[in-house]
């Protein structure tokens, strides 16, 4: 529905609320910034059923080229077999555990990743079926009910925990999609990428959360589709995190990313997130956390 | 993995059998020029259109990519040369017959083959099954006929395939494919008969991708290329890693870019534990000492039963 020229926002999912109007919001150890990694494990499916949607632009292989695209597969695939060691190892090294968003198709059909992010001690949230089916309007709302459920159902098996957490393929909503996920039992989203904190969202269900991405963060944004040299994206990386720590001293400030295994899991990029890793953890004042530690904290400190 | 199209079987890269190289090298590097003829007029199948950017011919577009036979494939062997690097050509077989000077330059280097098709503006998409296999005929008569040599594998025309194309490569005695990206060492391919192996080519160090698909520099790509074999060079101390850097000569045979490969090629074979090396060797070299534990191996991990 357009905008209707009134106060507030025009939708219903969270109020307007700027950050100068806001309570000052502490982490744990009066930390300057909460880091929270979001690792997707995605599986790109070789052909995606009628009717599901993806993005014109969904980064991997050469180019999007013709059926069969083995390029684009493959290196996707590089995320799962290789990529995602080198950046847990990267992880691990900087005393950080990632939050692993895993599709239904990953779930299911790799057992050995789901038991090493486990080993890991990761946490896991819903992240759909597929890449190569996102979340939009076009679905009515039990097909979303029912796409939401089997990512879920998925993923909880595989694990043998219930996620609390939600991250769509490609940031894949309906208009509906916070309240369907708030009705399945879950804590947060990670598909809004407006603020610099946690804030709570109107769902009319259990309080439920957005855990703010930040966009041009997001590897496959910045890297893929904007084409940013690894070494300028390193370099983003640490001054984004010098004004958040500045500014964290005011009030607390999330530093959530998104980080796919298949591109920086490369192995000339790698080297950049270990030392965009070293700048940031060396310097005290990070609360380095899962989504779920995350928005546990933030709830305690507004209620 | 039981996902389609069911080719790859899940081997995650810190839980499988150690690969030792020759010499105990860490890296092997392979080289791999893409010698191309795209046509002045092609025939436009209604897949993939060769030149999108007008009616043909596309003087523009098809001169570009001349001048990499013209000029730039002369300027790019001074640096291969000085660095000792045996290349792996990926040929479109036609420049044999078209070109005789860079057939004749490349067989004075004892350079190996892998097919690139015949022509960059001829794709495998819409080819039935049969004429599939009488292009793999003619990609393997041409080669032997020009240069001698046995034809071993192939990246697909301009990376086309289609849904049969590993079975029908195998079934044509080929023994690696170039066309997957899922992994830093060789891994098998399943298909209906023989073997076929993959050999990681790069969509990431290309030219291609990254000079012109992507228009970074190539000081860039030269210091994107030493972080790649930094990073193997330290993981190959552990099980050996396959780095491929791909060209193009007319991306990186123009006078600005050319110092760049030098500058990369003197950097990494500067090092000792480097096996420069051809994908024929290496597809080789694994299907005879590591394929069959690799398969084995893959199902131990798919029944959760890791190393």
């Amino acid at each position: 529905m357009p905008a209707q020229r009134t106060f507030g926002m025009d939708h219903p999912h969270h109020e307007w609320s700027p950050v100068i109007n806001r309570p000052a919001l502490q982490w744990p150890n009066d930390a300057a910034v909460a880091l929270c990694v979001v690792i997707p494990l995605e599986h790109m499916e070789w052909q995606a059923p009628p009717g599901s949607f993806q993005v014109a632009r969904l980064s991997g292989g050469s180019a999007p080229r013709e059926f069969p695209d083995y390029a684009r597969l493959s290196h996707r695939e590089y995320g799962h077999r290789v990529g995602i060691f080198r950046l847990l190892d990267v992880l691990q090294k900087h005393g950080i555990r990632a939050t692993i968003a895993m599709d239904a198709m990953t779930a299911q059909n790799y057992p050995y990743l789901v038991k090493h992010c486990q080993d890991r001690g990761c946490e896991f949230i819903g992240h759909g079926i597929s890449v190569s089916r996102m979340i939009t309007s076009n679905m009515t709302e039990g097909e979303e009910q029912e796409y939401i459920q089997a990512s879920l159902d998925a993923l909880g098996k595989a694990t043998g925990t219930q996620p609390r957490g939600w991250f769509g393929p490609e940031y894949g909503e309906s208009d509906r999609t916070p309240q369907l996920l708030a009705q399945a039992g879950l804590t947060y989203v990670c598909d809004w990428t407006n603020d610099e904190q946690p804030f709570p969202m109107t769902t009319g269900e259990q309080p439920f959360f957005a855990l703010p991405l930040m966009y041009e963060l997001d590897d496959v944004v910045s890297i893929s589709q904007k084409l940013m040299p690894v070494f300028d994206y390193e370099r983003m990386l640490c001054e984004s995190f010098d004004v958040l720590k500045e500014d964290g001293a005011t009030t607390g400030r999330l530093l959530a990313v998104n980080w796919h295994p298949w591109l920086l899991g490369q192995p000339f990029r790698i080297g950049s997130i270990d030392r965009a890793l070293s700048h940031i953890m060396s310097q005290g004042g990070v609360w380095p956390a899962t989504g779920s530690e995350i928005i546990d904290w933030f709830r305690q400190q507004s209620t | 993995m039981a996902l389609p199209p069911d080719r790859i079987d899940y081997l995650p890269i810190n839980d499988r059998p150690v690969i030792k190289w020759p010499n105990d090298a860490r890296v092997a590097l392979w080289i791999s020029p893409n010698v191309e003829h795209y046509e002045y007029q092609p025939i436009n199948e209604g897949v993939r259109n060769p030149w999108p950017r007008t009616p043909y011919p596309d003087v523009q577009q098809y001169s570009y990519r001349d001048y990499g036979n013209r000029i730039g494939f002369w300027r790019m062997l001074e640096p291969l040369d000085k660095h000792g690097i045996r290349c792996c050509i990926s040929l479109n077989l036609a420049v044999l017959e078209h070109f005789p000077e860079i057939a004749e330059a490349m067989m004075e280097r004892d350079y190996d083959y892998m097919s690139h098709g015949i022509y960059n503006t001829r794709y495998l998409y819409t080819c039935s099954e049969d004429e599939e296999r009488e292009f793999y005929r003619d990609c393997i008569d041409t080669l032997k006929r020009h240069t001698g040599k046995p034809l071993k594998g192939m990246l697909g025309p301009a990376i086309s395939g289609s849904v049969s194309t590993p079975d029908l490569m195998a079934e044509a005695g080929l023994i690696y494919h170039t066309d997957w990206f899922h992994d830093d060492q060789p891994t098998p391919i399943k298909v209906k008969s023989g073997k076929l192996i993959s050999v990681p080519y790069s969509v990431e160090l290309n030219d291609s991708s990254v000079l012109r698909d992507n228009h970074y520099s190539a000081a860039y790509f030269a210091d994107i290329c030493k972080a790649q074999f930094d990073q193997l060079y330290e993981e190959g101390a552990e099980s050996g890693r396959v780095m491929c850097i791909a060209l193009h000569p007319f991306l990186i045979g123009q006078p600005h870019r050319v110092k760049h490969l030098d500058d990369m090629l003197g950097y990494m074979m500067a090092h000792d534990g480097v096996w420069q090396t051809t994908a024929d060797e290496i597809a080789d070299y694994y299907i005879a000492n590591y394929y069959d534990e690799a398969v084995a191996h893959a199902q131990r991990i798919s029944q959760g039963q890791g190393s």
